[in-house]
């Protein structure tokens, strides 16, 4: 009696371990992994901050994180398509020195806006066109990009701050709709649209077919080129974009308010499951990774822990997850 | 007879997965001779040769070194019995200098508590190396990446040679070389036996085999298929043992009639540095062969037509009578070309995505309303196809890259099938592939024939080409050389392909 209990124990271990590997296998296992971690770090701050797990402070740390947000929203397709953008943050930087500087010309702040998207837009083709055209190394490309754009708004302003206090446009960085602040429902919608583009189009597909294996791609006559340099531009104007939300935020342009960020915006994307090798990612995944490196800086500085622990737990949090998440990549082959 | 052979292998077995791969081998090499070692693709050449040298374990039997056991491990072991393999692709260092290609594995240093490289002797013993294999012209100081193709060849014989080394193994080694580069390295091999060095010569160019080799050896399905002294025998004897008699089975009969139209003709096809000028046609409802072996320039035509190569140019090319441009694959696949590439993991599947997601790929626009993707429609045609082609799969969301080799070739092949195609480009499509799927495959290009289409069947295997073409175009040193007009066998196009590979 007891003898088959025991192996009825053990036939249940064995099948648990094998059902677990079978949910690890899961397309969406990641992202559910990401979930459960990101309830955890909320559960543990609200045991430990009366402050944190309000209405109000969660959605400050939406609205904090969305400028990140945009260009984690637009760097991830790109990178699943073979791509990879560093100069994004330093677009954003030159994106509101654009617009402090049509407006201090007399231009109208929307048109300045315009023209700081279409900056934006021409350099993130430029990008694509230097890596799709001549075949150079993306890495190296848009690492020449940020540092010649991050000098050149240096340059362009002297390193100043320039005000941009306009209540029309300052509204984009703290108005609400319903009591959500706007930037927050904005970088939604972006996630949501680009999900879709992902999901549901053929354009969407060859995203994932370029990054998965661009000389396969090639044979079946995809357009592997066309598809990353769009997703270049497209990454150059959600830079664009973030740059007039941190200057409307602010209430000023400063050129190097955004350059910081970029490593948070990699890591982002990195951490919500994306494969820096191209062919496999999800934006939901680059939505939570944004949001739990928010909720771990806003947790933690609820908590009073020192700036610097916070890039080190911010670090710790990447390498766990970039681990696991192997672990899952092995549980599928 | 007296003196035991240099190095005798005897009841060599090997299996791979269960296959049996190598049963029962007996192969021999002596000092100061060449031996040939010949045999269809898949043979077990390379295998055997992978043995002997270190790369694999065998299964069963013994290996002789001077008439004593050895025991050969890793290819380290191989190397200290003085056994040498140079590998069919070329292994340099272009960025080093040609003392340093040469010396790498045995770089002398100087004496003293900090080693430092000793350059002085590495260079005069490179170029005492480069003297016994009678290049003195070759300065060992130049970089290896200035030196042409062949030169770099040598070198790497050279490599091979350094320290006591008794056994050359060579895997094709004249495949990209043209006929004077061929006589240099003829003229180091009998240098090199001169010497008492022992050489294996793997080739499909029995030409060549004849000018160089004292005795050549067959195998056929991973067993001895004759052993032959050169000069007592002659090409139909050895081809007849490369070949056998085991045709028939596997091939599905031949097109019926052969008033068939063109589809597709090409004149003056050229890629510069693989094609010279090719004219061919493809014909609707026949199997059209494209023979031609490794280097002819047979792997460039089928992705040269397709818009794959950059700087092809042609003279004229049509498409069921219209002016087809080539240009990219999308405009072939737009004129109603598919292709089915030899590469499959690198240039066919994309291996994290779904079969679905494989299968439609190159005609999404037809599975597409309005903006978006119909997934049910995607889902319907693949599950029909899977079940069409019998792809041994759990459903059309599993991964392409957890399929089988012959599975997932059903899926390239099927890809094609869901367009409006009116010719399908065929590279090697059995590389790869067991023998039970191989005959699937062939029934289904046979049947796709049958239905009209125009198949340009690409292949490096005379006997698939043989079974499988209703017509059949050779080519050698990127131009044609043969074309049959009906079903020819292996022994002929072999024969074509290899005797005019010189000329």
């Amino acid at each position: 009696m007891t003898e088959t209990k025991s192996a009825a124990a053990v036939g249940a271990v064995g099948s648990n371990s094998r059902n677990a590997r079978n949910l690890l296998a899961k397309p969406w296992a990641g992202t559910v992994m990401l979930l459960i971690f990101y309830l955890v770090i909320i559960a543990i701050f609200t045991v430990l901050s009366p402050f944190f797990l309000t209405f109000q402070n969660l959605l400050s740390v939406g609205s904090n994180m969305s400028f990140i947000g945009l260009m984690a929203a637009a760097g991830t397709p790109l990178i699943i398509a073979g791509g990879l953008d560093l100069s994004v943050a330093a677009v954003a930087g030159l994106s509101g020195v654009v617009v402090a500087m049509g407006v201090s010309v007399g231009i109208d702040i929307w048109i300045s806006c315009i023209l700081a998207l279409i900056v934006g837009g021409g350099v993130g083709l430029g990008n694509g066109a230097l890596t799709n055209g001549l075949k150079l190394n993306p890495f190296i490309v848009t690492l020449g990009t940020m540092s010649i754009i991050s000098g050149l708004s240096l340059v362009m302003t002297g390193g100043l701050t320039s005000p941009l206090l306009i209540d029309s446009f300052n509204w984009l960085g703290s108005g609400r709709i319903l009591g959500v602040p706007f930037p927050l429902i904005f970088m939604l919608i972006v996630f949501a649209v680009i999900w879709w583009v992902l999901n549901f189009t053929p354009f969407g597909r060859y995203v994932y077919a370029s990054g998965g294996n661009p000389d396969a791609s090639r044979m079946l006559g995809i357009p592997v080129d066309r598809t990353q340099i769009i997703l270049y531009g497209v990454s150059g104007v959600a830079g664009a974009l973030a740059g007039i939300f941190v200057a409307a935020m602010l209430g000023a342009a400063a050129p190097n308010a955004v350059g910081q960020h970029l490593l948070t915006v990699i890591a982002a994307i990195i951490l919500g499951g994306t494969s820096l090798f191209g062919g496999r990612g999800s934006v939901w995944g680059t939505l939570l990774a944004v949001l739990i490196l928010g909720t771990l800086n806003n947790g933690l500085t609820l908590l009073n822990v020192s700036s610097f622990w916070q890039d080190v737990t911010k670090g710790a949090v990447l390498l766990l997850a970039v681990g696991l998440d192997q672990l899952r990549v092995r549980a599928q082959n | 007879m007296d003196q035991p052979a240099l190095m005798n292998m005897s009841g060599i077995g090997k299996s791979f997965g269960g296959v049996p791969v190598l049963a029962n081998v007996a192969f021999a090499a002596e000092t100061g001779k060449v031996v040939a070692l010949l045999g269809a693709n898949g043979a077990g050449k390379s295998t055997l040769m992978k043995i002997l040298s270190g790369n694999y374990s065998r299964d069963a039997g013994t290996i002789l070194v001077d008439g004593q056991p050895v025991e050969i491990k890793t290819p380290a072991e191989a190397i200290a019995l003085g056994i040498r393999m140079l590998p069919q692709e070329l292994s340099i260092f272009p960025d080093l200098t040609v003392a340093e290609n040469i010396m790498l594995a045995a770089l002398p240093v100087n004496g003293g508590p900090v080693k430092t490289l000793d350059r002085k002797r590495m260079e005069s013993d490179a170029a005492a190396l480069l003297k016994r294999l009678g290049l003195d012209w070759l300065s060992p100081r130049v970089r290896m990446g200035t030196l042409s193709h062949h030169v770099q060849r040598i070198v790497e014989i050279a490599r091979a040679m350094v320290g006591n080394a008794r056994i050359l193994i060579m895997d094709e080694p004249t495949a990209a070389l043209a006929e004077a580069e061929v006589q240099l390295l003829f003229s180091i091999i009998r240098r090199l036996k001169a010497e008492g060095v022992a050489v294996v010569y793997i080739s499909h160019y029995l030409k060549e085999v004849f000018g160089i080799s004292d005795s050549i050896a067959v195998l056929r399905d991973g067993r001895n298929a004759g052993t032959f002294v050169t000069a007592n025998t002659d090409v139909d004897a050895v081809l007849e043992a490369i070949i056998g008699n085991r045709m028939g089975d596997i091939y599905p009969a031949f097109a019926a009639n052969s008033d068939h139209a063109d589809i597709v003709g090409v004149t003056g096809l050229t890629v510069p540095g693989w094609l010279r000028g090719v004219d061919f046609t493809v014909r609707r409802g026949q199997i059209t062969g494209m023979h031609g072996l490794v280097g002819s320039g047979v792997e460039m035509v089928g992705r040269a037509l397709f818009g794959a190569v950059p700087r092809t140019s042609a003279s004229s090319a049509q498409i069921e009578g219209r002016p087809y441009a080539i240009r990219n694959p999308g405009a072939a696949v737009a004129a109603g070309i598919g292709l089915v590439a030899a590469e499959r993991k690198r240039e066919g599947i994309i291996s994290m995505l779904s079969l679905r997601e494989n299968m439609s790929l190159a005609n999404l626009p037809r599975f597409t309303d309005g903006l978006i993707v119909n997934r049910g429609r995607e889902i319907a045609t693949t599950g029909e196809w899977i079940k069409r082609l019998a792809i041994r799969a759990r459903d059309s969301e599993q991964a392409i890259g957890t399929l089988s080799g012959g599975n997932q070739q059903k899926v390239c092949l099927a890809r094609w099938l869901l367009g409006d195609l009116k010719v399908l480009i065929l590279e090697e499509p059995t590389r790869g592939v067991d023998v039970g799927a191989r005959q699937e495959i062939y029934r289904q290009i046979r049947g796709l024939a049958d239905q009209g289409l125009g198949i340009l069947l690409i292949s490096s295997d005379a006997e698939e080409v043989a079974g499988l073409a209703d017509r059949t175009v050779v080519l050698a040193g990127g131009r044609v050389t043969e074309t049959y007009e009906r079903p020819t066998d292996a022994a002929h196009l072999m024969s074509a392909a290899s005797k005019s590979a010189a000329a």
